[in-house]
């Protein structure tokens, strides 16, 4: 399925600004100001910058929450967003409360207690982000993860993400076991013109005790499709 | 809406009309099911009950083109082809004793003919068939000529010697499960070779099939069934099927590698 830019020059637009580009100029800014967020449920809030509020936005991390504070813009990113910029692209701190900033294995710890299936999704949503893909929520759709090419205001969203963990008895997602549940998904994912993306996470073998595990974890992608033997009748 | 085809309320019709279209297939009256066209051509055909197979004795028409296996110069037709040519009326079936076996008859046959997956296996096959797909049992040669002049892959050459026991001399019976009883995995089994629709189809040559379709009994494949399957396949695409009270889906699981982009 070709990408469905969103109007008359969005491609251009998209192809002249590389996301690549945005996410690094993100980095060096958290960097410069020394950027810390408050790990708050499952959520970490972070105050922009005025600059870095464009670039948040332009990057697609997190959302804008709307406040009456004048200088600062707060961002409420995903765990698996604030932890990409914490300990992938380490340009972000995170704090519990007033204490001082969480190392990783604290902060993976954090995650992984706050939310079971951590990670896993971790593991791809960063394996995505690494690729230079967009990917947000995909709650809306009833899947893990949206993946977009660019900013979702110039392109819809092409991959519709589940995220399987590979091995007996740990898929803690426990999507598509049965038949109806690929009906399902794949004749949602179809009405709204996005491609089903499985990511089967692989352990190898390790423990999720500590974020240097993910480096050992491998991730394999295959779409999954309905086909139609009355439309596709010729080669 | 984000992701919505073509927004606004031309989207609602879109998927008003959808349903329409999903329960088209419940008539109101006996007299909108579609009936089929009356065929002239009537090819012929003699149970051989110790082969679970039948033997042309009389070809008319086209379809033996693409239909029925050929040994020594005859050719023998399954119990899905036999099937499929007799519910539209183009083959007629005759025991020994030259009498006409009815469509009843056949429908009790194969049960013990094709196994527990039966109808499912026929559902499959008719509704491929049906639209003009070239549709072998999997892993049987089309002639002998075809297992010589192969270009297929190694692994789904027929040997001479197994294809000696394809030449229907011996009593040996041909039934889907004793085919592929050893070479199913967990819950699918491979049942077709397929070819798309192709007016230059030759048994004596068929070529690569487009894909092996695997039928799922129950639960769905796993990736590592899935990646035993693709081996299995040796190159050749394949499909998984699932069948559910006739309705018949097909499911790709293609490996794929996401652009990196810039």
């Amino acid at each position: 399925m070709a990408p469905r830019w969103k109007g008359k020059g969005a491609e251009a637009k998209a192809l002249a600004d590389p996301v690549s580009k945005i996410v690094a100029q993100l980095q060096s800014s958290l960097i410069q100001t020394s950027a810390s967020g408050i790990l708050s449920g499952c959520s970490v809030l972070i105050a922009a910058e005025a600059e870095q509020t464009d670039l948040f936005s332009r990057a697609c991390f997190g959302r804008p929450i709307v406040t009456v504070d004048k200088d600062k813009q707060w961002f409420q990113l995903s765990l698996e967003e604030a932890f990409f910029l914490c300990y992938s692209l380490k340009c972000l701190k995170i704090k519990v409360g007033d204490s001082s900033p969480k190392s990783y294995e604290e902060l993976w710890h954090c995650m992984i207690t706050r939310k079971e299936t951590f990670s896993d999704l971790y593991k791809a949503y960063s394996h995505l982000r690494m690729k230079n893909w967009v990917v947000k929520s995909g709650s809306q759709y009833g899947v893990d993860f949206v993946a977009y090419r660019h900013h979702p205001s110039l392109v819809h969203s092409e991959y519709a993400v589940l995220v399987l963990s590979e091995g007996v008895g740990n898929d803690l997602n426990g999507r598509l076991r049965v038949w109806s549940d690929f009906h399902c998904t794949t004749r949602l994912c179809g009405s709204v013109v996005k491609t089903l993306l499985v990511l089967y996470i692989n352990r190898n073998g390790n423990s999720n005790v500590s974020p240097l595990c993910l480096e050992k974890y491998t991730v394999e992608e295959r779409t999954v499709s309905r086909w139609s033997p009355e439309q596709c009748r010729e080669e | 809406m984000e992701g919505i085809f073509r927004g606004g309320s031309e989207s609602d019709d879109e998927i008003f009309l959808q349903q329409a279209n999903d329960e088209d297939e419940y008539h109101y009256s006996s007299s909108s099911i579609s009936k089929l066209q009356f065929r002239k051509e009537l090819s012929r055909a003699r149970w051989v009950d110790g082969m679970g197979m039948a033997e042309v004795i009389e070809k008319k028409g086209q379809i033996w083109v693409t239909t029925g296996i050929v040994r020594n110069g005859k050719t023998y037709c399954s119990i899905e082809e036999i099937l499929f040519f007799m519910e539209v009326g183009a083959l007629c079936l005759v025991d020994d004793n030259d009498t006409c076996i009815c469509l009843e008859d056949i429908y009790k046959k194969i049960e013990g003919k094709m196994g527990a997956y039966c109808l499912e296996l026929f559902d499959v096959y008719r509704h491929l068939k049906s639209l003009g797909y070239i549709v072998g049992r999997h892993g049987t040669a089309w002639s002998l000529k075809a297992v010589k002049s192969t270009c297929r892959p190694v692994s789904l050459q027929v040997s001479e010697e197994s294809s000696e026991v394809m030449t229907l001399g011996s009593a040996d019976k041909l039934s889907i499960i004793e085919l592929f009883g050893t070479m199913q995995i967990n819950d699918m089994m491979p049942v077709f070779d397929v070819y798309l629709p192709n007016s230059r189809f030759r048994k004596s040559s068929p070529g690569s099939p487009n894909f092996t379709l695997y039928l799922s009994r129950d639960c769905p494949p796993s990736k590592a069934e899935i990646e035993v399957l693709e081996r299995r396949c040796s190159g050749i695409p394949l499909k998984i099927c699932q069948v559910d009270n006739g309705r018949v889906s097909f499911f790709s699981f293609d490996k794929v590698e996401l652009l990196v982009l810039p």
